[in-house]
């Protein structure tokens, strides 16, 4: 029994330790960033994003890249802050952009009146439609033949909702994130995915063995977004946006990833803040 | 206060989805009943595999033994996601590989899996504890009736272990119930997947309250009744052996 006690107290004492070593371990990185919230932060800028869904948002945390990284890093420069992204999930996004546990979303967002009644977007940066990413060979060719098929999603996105309301599909499965359902597409576990179009050629271009069949107008755009009542950071990334469409800093960013030139209607897009 | 009540308890919210999160919830019933019952068996012929006798079967011994440590040691969240992610890219014939048994999408399948191989490594180790409390005695005399270590196991030893056991593996049974909504993270659609869509489409948590009442009208008389087994079990103890009580 004596030899019991000792053991468990030994082990316990290993536990203690371990758990303080951990504790101090995450002090440390604490200390690097600061929520960027209230004083203490200072420069950083806070950013809310569902990583990866290339080409908008990609890479190993911390060093993530893509489109709406590149985007943000660049207007954050403009207004004398350092932007610092953080990985959520996005079927929770909005929700914790109105608790505050980032200043703002940069995350492929399509701005739809629904999300508006709870957030704010800026003016768009992007302009978006649907794809139709099937298994090559496939003949599925058009949403109608998507009638009694399974239909891979995104949780929350705007395709999850497209495929539930217009496609008659027999059952549409929402995945965590957007390469689960190019991998179950992948697997033959579903027969197609309907996801935003440039992250459908992106697939198409990594992953191989599948293949658009259809872009899907629905006459989408991206916008950043702030939480409800956050007028100030809104007008500066308002601000910030317009400056970087003016000097150019967009249209290079936006070849980069795109690999062609912006169209004409997103350097002037507008929105109004209901 | 009352955004407590808006947040948590929105009646309307509920009403007006009751019948979706009620889908979801027969989705995990079915899930927890199937899953459960292989699970039982599973476990039972771990447990049996793990007292086979002699030195010519010790590897079988030892792989049980191995097998039980392993899945009881790691997170059936990355059970689940092993299998789902890679299953379907093996070399197997397409019924396995992506199966769609009895109607039933292969995330239904892929969960059962997950949760036979993690649950049955569980309740290997409640059967043991059960199989070891049946006295000595027990297998001596079994024994040296003439009965072989198989008849003495199926006979006398496991029909006593069981009995003993019954509570426990409920136990485990009602763990495994609340475990299969770590199925929704594959994208099957039981009740926490369809009570997350609702929450992230209205900012609101009521739905996923409501499968947590939904999951409460099952578990609360399930554990009321591993309570009176238990008691049951321990009126039984102290009947048998009076002097046994120390």
């Amino acid at each position: 029994m004596g030899r019991f006690r000792a053991n468990a107290f030994l082990a316990l004492l290993a536990i203690t330790l371990l758990a303080l070593l951990a504790a101090g371990c995450g002090d440390d990185n604490d200390d690097g960033g600061g929520t960027g919230e209230g004083g203490g932060g200072g420069g950083t800028l806070a950013v809310g994003s569902d990583i990866p869904y290339p080409p908008f948002e990609q890479g190993k945390a911390p060093n993530y890249t893509g489109f709406d990284v590149e985007l943000v890093e660049a207007m954050a420069a403009k207004i004398d802050r350092t932007a610092r992204f953080q990985d959520t999930s996005f079927d929770t996004i909005f929700r914790d952009l109105a608790q505050g546990k980032f200043e703002m979303v940069a995350s492929a967002t399509t701005i739809t009146p629904e999300r508006e009644e709870n957030v704010d977007f800026t003016n768009p940066y992007y302009l978006s439609e649907q794809a139709l990413l099937v298994k090559e060979g496939s003949d599925l060719k058009s949403v109608e033949e998507l009638a009694g098929t399974t239909v891979g999603v995104q949780q929350g996105t705007t395709g999850q909702e497209f495929s539930e309301k217009e496609t008659g599909a027999a059952d549409v499965r929402g995945y965590p994130e957007g390469p689960d359902a190019v991998n179950a597409l992948v697997a033959g576990t579903v027969d197609a995915v309907v996801i935003d179009l440039p992250v459908a050629e992106d697939a198409v271009a990594k992953q191989g063995g599948v293949e658009i069949s259809t872009s899907i107008p629905t006459d989408e755009q991206y916008g950043f977004v702030v939480a409800e009542g956050e007028e100030g950071l809104l007008e500066e990334l308002n601000e910030a946006l317009e400056k970087i469409k003016d000097d150019g800093t967009y249209a290079e960013i936006y070849e980069r990833w795109f690999k062609r030139a912006p169209p004409k209607e997103v350097l002037s897009a507008t929105h109004e803040v209901s | 206060m009352n955004e407590i009540l808006d947040q948590y308890f929105d009646i309307d919210l509920m009403v007006d989805n009751f019948d979706a999160v009620l889908e979801g919830f027969w989705i995990t019933i079915q899930l927890s009943v199937i899953a459960g019952a292989l699970a039982l068996l599973w476990g039972l012929v771990l447990a049996v595999l793990r007292q086979l006798p002699g030195r010519p079967l010790l590897p079988v011994r030892l792989a049980s033994v191995a097998y039980i440590d392993v899945f009881r040691g790691v997170p059936l969240l990355i059970v689940i996601l092993l299998i789902s992610g890679s299953l379907p890219f093996l070399p197997l014939p397409e019924a396995l590989r992506i199966p769609r048994w009895f109607g039933k999408p292969d995330p239904f399948w892929y969960g059962v899996m997950a949760l036979t191989i993690t649950y049955g490594a569980y309740m290997a180790e409640v059967y043991r504890a059960g199989i070891e409390a049946v006295p000595a005695g027990q297998t001596e005399a079994a024994r040296s009736l003439g009965m072989s270590h198989g008849q003495t196991m199926r006979h006398v030893i496991l029909p006593q272990a069981i009995r003993k056991v019954f509570a426990p593996l409920l136990n485990d049974f009602i763990a495994l119930m609340k475990d299969t909504t770590l199925v929704s993270v594959i994208a099957l659609n039981e009740v926490a997947l369809v009570g997350r869509d609702i929450q992230s489409s209205d900012f609101n948590s009521s739905a996923l309250t409501l499968g947590a009442l939904m999951f409460l009208v099952v578990t609360l008389p399930l554990a009321r009744l591993v309570d009176r087994l238990i008691a049951r079990e321990k009126g039984r103890f102290s009947r048998t052996s009076p002097r046994g009580a120390a």
